[in-house]
């Protein structure tokens, strides 16, 4: 049976924004699952607590999804995410409903987030953003060998499992994707060495919108999300610019003078 | 359109990870992790997210086949089962029910291994029905049921975050269990002290505090002499030790005389990291070891067993929080396929064939007379059917052509046969050889339930139908135990077969897929009331008391020669799996290790004339193989290491099938071999 998260959702996905269909969450088996319902069928018992990384999820299905317009919910991450996917045209504007939800002060919290509220807030309560990430001030105090060293530590623990790309709603490349390339990652076995993160943040670094995904899918718990915010800030200083908006055009693909680039490459 | 996220089980380790698999239009088309599930905490390894990858592979088997004049041809379902039928009947009347034997299957379901065994037993009056758990932890399940009365791992996964000490010997946990490891990792960030008994150099070995290399098949030897320390040093739990277990005395008289220094001279490890590593363990409050196929895989596997137990019983490790010892089983179902009995000698619930009241209940329930031997071991039935005592096999989801030891010799085994019949969803290295072949469903397009490493019930949810006219084998099974004029396989679906299994299974009483679908639950679950068991032997062990076994240090079956100067030991690597059967045909797996090599120390390598990719030839006394070398500093000296999953240079034409006596489990992890260029 539909609970009042989900009346509330059907009312405005279906009656007031005219989705064909809506890609939430809900509680199945004993725990939470991703659903797309179509319009027209109980929603079911709706949960908006756990981050599942719905625009990944929309990004696997949307080419087999011919039709129809897909509501989504979007938390502000979310939103910045379709931007980059929108304007790569990746997905067709017109085919997405936004449905904002402002995330919960533990939310924030955990992802340590300086940007938590969406455009326009559908569901929940907006609150403040979170005062910075505790592990940046500690690697700022740290020298440069210290942090080099903390880095290599993190990353050795890693599994190459690529739920660090796979579940980033930004990481397009699909089937050829760089890391699994022998001339950039040439070592067979596990872990990986360090150029495998290199390229990663560096192939990312004019798309990633600090969802924080990558760091939750990590089974070695390597604080990915504090790299990425690391890097955004350097993107920041560096060309003025932040991923996320469909009217900016990232600095990596454009002259110095700020003219696009004549056959500029639009993945990277 | 319809877009579906099904909730199901990993179909690789034992960990038993869910995820969901993404299926819009009947096209599966990735798989989403599950980030409530409370064993993968919605992480997974690359092999999880490629676990759709094999399900719709144009490879798969779509029609049953048979063989007519020595080739294999489309056959309609009738024929083919017929012609399984007609056979058995003829070879069971004219050599006798014990003639024949049945495979069962660590990739099927609990469901299905228990009308496997029950086919066996009740249809065709053998208690021939064994599966591959005898090549992994055959020796867990002698060795533990012999000091604690259960053969499983006593603790649970998510019990590793919160230990002190973890103890890892003979496991590649990163590779082999990554998301087991990755529990490992969130222990040692939160300060527990990791240490690694492995010749070779692992991934967890690198992030370890200790790291202790022992020359392969000196086990006993390491075990025992922190068995010295910690009774010498005063570390034995004297209190634990007295109120809950029987034998220590004795063990005391042979650990004895093994001093630091005597062990340092049998297994290579430096007195002082012994001993530190043994006060280590003994003095954490909460430690925890876990061990695999390093530990298992020998031909004294059940004494190393053994070993470990008597480790945890005297530092009083065990029956509590986030300690005690802790197989890691390999594959998705090796833990349910023994429990539901697909064990020669023990029916569901390791319930012993040759008790007579256990039996006689059997009889009731299943209203025939049943055979109080039991049966033949996987390992023992190869020798038989070379001897030309068994005559025919019938093989559910197994691929002995590739995984078995000493392959020369399986294949003229199963050449032998009169009739072997092969359930796959491939056409495998054993396929190719049978008379009939049936093409089965895979994990994704049935339902029922997987009994992970930490003993918890996990659903399968069919997410896609079977290709073609492949069938799910517990439909097979049942079909043939009706053609065979039985009455006890009308099962409508696998929930009314765990139904029946939980009548005649005391762990699996309070067992359904009702209770099963919304909640983990841990066996025993001994009624419909209890909410299943995290942590086993809390106040007794479940027989009685501990008990501690003396044990010596033995050679292992075979040493280095001059002809053959190197120890040969066998595993896996992270992206393949088994026999390869489905992650070689997952483009991303693959693509990450795709071809058979051999990793040689580069001292040895140097002396040898030896490069990183040249092409070497590996013999043993069995066979020999071709393959690359990859010349590592991950390997002790002396040693060299080939993955098992490739059938092109299969591992298995060098193994030893030489067997531990009280499991039969082989030697796959100590053989005496030779390396040159080829
Ligand atoms: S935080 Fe990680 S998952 Fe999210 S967009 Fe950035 S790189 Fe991708
Ligand atoms: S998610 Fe973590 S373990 Fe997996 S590939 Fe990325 S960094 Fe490595
Ligand atoms: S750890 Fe094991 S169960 Fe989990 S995803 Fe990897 S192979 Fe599957």
């Amino acid at each position: 049976m539909v609970n009042d998260l989900g009346r509330k959702l059907a009312k405005l996905a279906f009656e007031e924004r005219g989705a064909d269909m809506l890609l939430v969450m809900r509680e199945e088996h004993g725990n939470v699952v991703p659903a797309m319902v179509p319009k027209g069928e109980d929603l079911g018992d709706v949960r908006l607590d756990i981050p599942y990384q719905l625009i990944t999820i929309l990004e696997n299905i949307y080419p087999w999804v011919s039709k129809g317009r897909i509501a989504i919910i979007t938390r502000r991450c979310d939103e910045k995410a379709l931007a980059e996917l929108v304007k790569r045209k990746y997905v067709d504007d017109k085919r997405i409903v936004r449905i904002g939800l402002a995330c919960s002060e533990d939310q924030i919290r955990r992802c340590r987030c300086e940007d938590p509220v969406p455009s326009k807030v559908d569901l929940g309560e907006p609150h403040a953003a979170a005062k910075g990430d505790e592990l940046i001030s500690r690697l700022e105090k740290m020298s440069q060998q210290e942090r080099l060293e903390f880095w290599a530590g993190q990353f050795k623990k890693c599994n190459k499992c690529f739920g660090c790309t796979l579940n980033c709603p930004v990481c397009f490349c699909d089937d050829d994707c760089v890391l699994e390339d022998r001339t950039f990652v040439a070592e067979p076995s596990v872990p990986p060495g360090l150029s495998f993160h290199m390229i990663r943040s560096y192939h990312m670094i004019d798309k990633c919108i600090e969802c924080g995904e990558c760091e939750r899918s990590c089974p070695a718990e390597i604080p990915l999300l504090t790299m990425r915010k690391l890097l955004a800030k350097d993107m920041k200083e560096l060309f003025k610019f932040r991923p996320g908006d469909e009217k900016t055009v990232s600095p990596l693909n454009t002259t110095l003078e700020g003219e696009q680039l004549e056959d500029g490459c639009d993945e990277c | 359109m319809s877009v579906e996220h099904v909730l199901t089980t990993c179909p690789y380790c034992g960990t038993g990870c869910n995820f969901f698999l993404q299926v819009v239009d009947g096209r599966l088309t990735s798989v989403v992790p599950c980030k409530t599930d409370e064993i993968s905490l919605g992480r997974l390894c690359i092999k999880g997210y490629n676990a759709h990858a094999f399900v719709q592979h144009p490879d798969r088997l779509k029609n049953p086949m048979v063989r007519e004049k020595g080739q294999l041809v489309k056959a309609s379902w009738d024929q083919a089962l017929d012609r399984i039928v007609k056979a058995l009947k003829e070879i069971r009347d004219k050599h006798g029910p014990d003639s024949i034997v049945l495979l069962a299957s660590a990739k099927c379901t609990n469901e299905e291994n228990y009308v496997f065994q029950k086919l066996a037993r009740a249809v065709l009056g053998t208690n021939n029905v064994d599966h591959c758990a005898r090549l992994c932890h055959a020796s867990t399940v002698t060795g533990l049921l012999y000091s604690f009365g259960s053969g499983a791992m006593t603790n649970t996964i998510p019990e590793f975050d919160g230990a002190d000490c973890i103890l890892v010997t003979g496991s590649n946990t990163l590779e082999a269990h990554p998301i087991i490891g990755s529990r490992m990792l969130r222990a040692k960030e939160k300060g527990a002290k990791i240490i690694v008994v492995d010749p070779r150099d692992t991934p967890l070995s690198r992030i370890s505090h200790i790291h202790l290399s022992q020359r392969s098949g000196t086990d006993v030897a390491w075990i025992n002499g922190m068995l010295k320390v910690i009774i010498d040093e005063g570390l034995a739990d004297e209190e634990f030790v007295k109120a809950r277990t029987t034998a220590f005395e004795d063990l005391k008289k042979v650990v004895e005389s093994y001093t630091p220094e005597k062990v340092e001279s049998i297994t290579g490890i430096p007195k002082e990291k012994l001993v530190e590593a043994a006060r280590l363990y003994a003095r954490s409050k909460k430690a925890m070891i876990a061990y695999a196929m390093g530990i298992t895989q020998h031909s004294n596997g059940t004494d190393l067993v053994k070993s470990i137990a008597n480790l945890a019983m005297a530092t009083g490790h065990i029956g509590k929080e986030s300690t005690g010892v802790n197989p890691l089983r390999g594959q998705c179902n090796v833990q349910g396929a023994c429990d539901s009995g697909g064990l020669p000698n023990l029916y569901p619930g390791y319930q012993r064939v040759d008790d007579e009241a256990v039996r006689a209940k059997f009889e009731k329930a299943w209203g025939v007379r049943l055979s109080p031997t039991p049966g033949l071991t996987l390992t023992r039935a190869m020798n038989d059917a070379m001897a030309g005592k068994v005559k025919a096999m019938v093989v559910f989801g197994e691929n002995v052509m590739v995984s078995d030891p000493d392959l020369n010799h399986v294949e003229e085994a199963l050449k032998k046969l009169e009739f072997l019949a092969v359930t796959d969803i491939f056409l495998t290295e054993t396929a190719k050889m049978a008379d009939v072949v049936l093409p089965a469903a895979c994990y994704a397009e049935k339902d029922g339930t997987f009994t992970n490493t930490d003993r918890a019930l996990r659903m399968l949810r069919k997410a896609v139908e079977p290709p073609g006219e492949a069938r799910a084998d517990w439909i097979i099974a049942c079909d043939l135990g009706r053609r065979l004029g039985s009455k006890g396989f009308e099962f409508s679906s696998p929930a009314d077969i765990m139904a029946e299994m939980a009548t005649v299974t005391p762990i699996f009483a309070g067992i359904t897929h009702e209770r099963v679908d919304g909640k983990v639950l841990r066996w025993p679950v001994p009624d419909k009331d209890h909410s299943g068991t995290r942590i086993l032997h809390v106040q007794k062990f479940t027989r009685g008391q501990g008990q501690f076994a003396p044990i010596e240090h033995t050679p292992p079956a075979e040493v280095v020669s001059e002809e053959y100067p190197f120890i040969l030991t066998t595993g896996r690597n992270l992206f393949q799996y088994h026999t390869g059967t489905m992650t070689r045909r997952s483009p991303k797996l693959e693509r990450e290790a795709p071809e058979p090599y051999v990793e040689i120390r580069g001292e040895d390598a140097k002396k040898l004339g030896i490069a990183d990719g040249d092409r070497v030839s590996v013999s043993s006394r069995r066979g020999s193989i071709t393959l690359k070398a990859r010349v590592t500093d991950k390997i002790i000296e002396g040693t060299i290491f080939i993955p098992f999953h490739y059938a092109e240079a299969a591992a298995n034409r060098l193994t030893n099938a030489a067997l531990d006596p009280a499991s039969d489990i082989p030697e796959f992890k100590v053989c005496a071999a030779r390396i040159e260029r080829a």
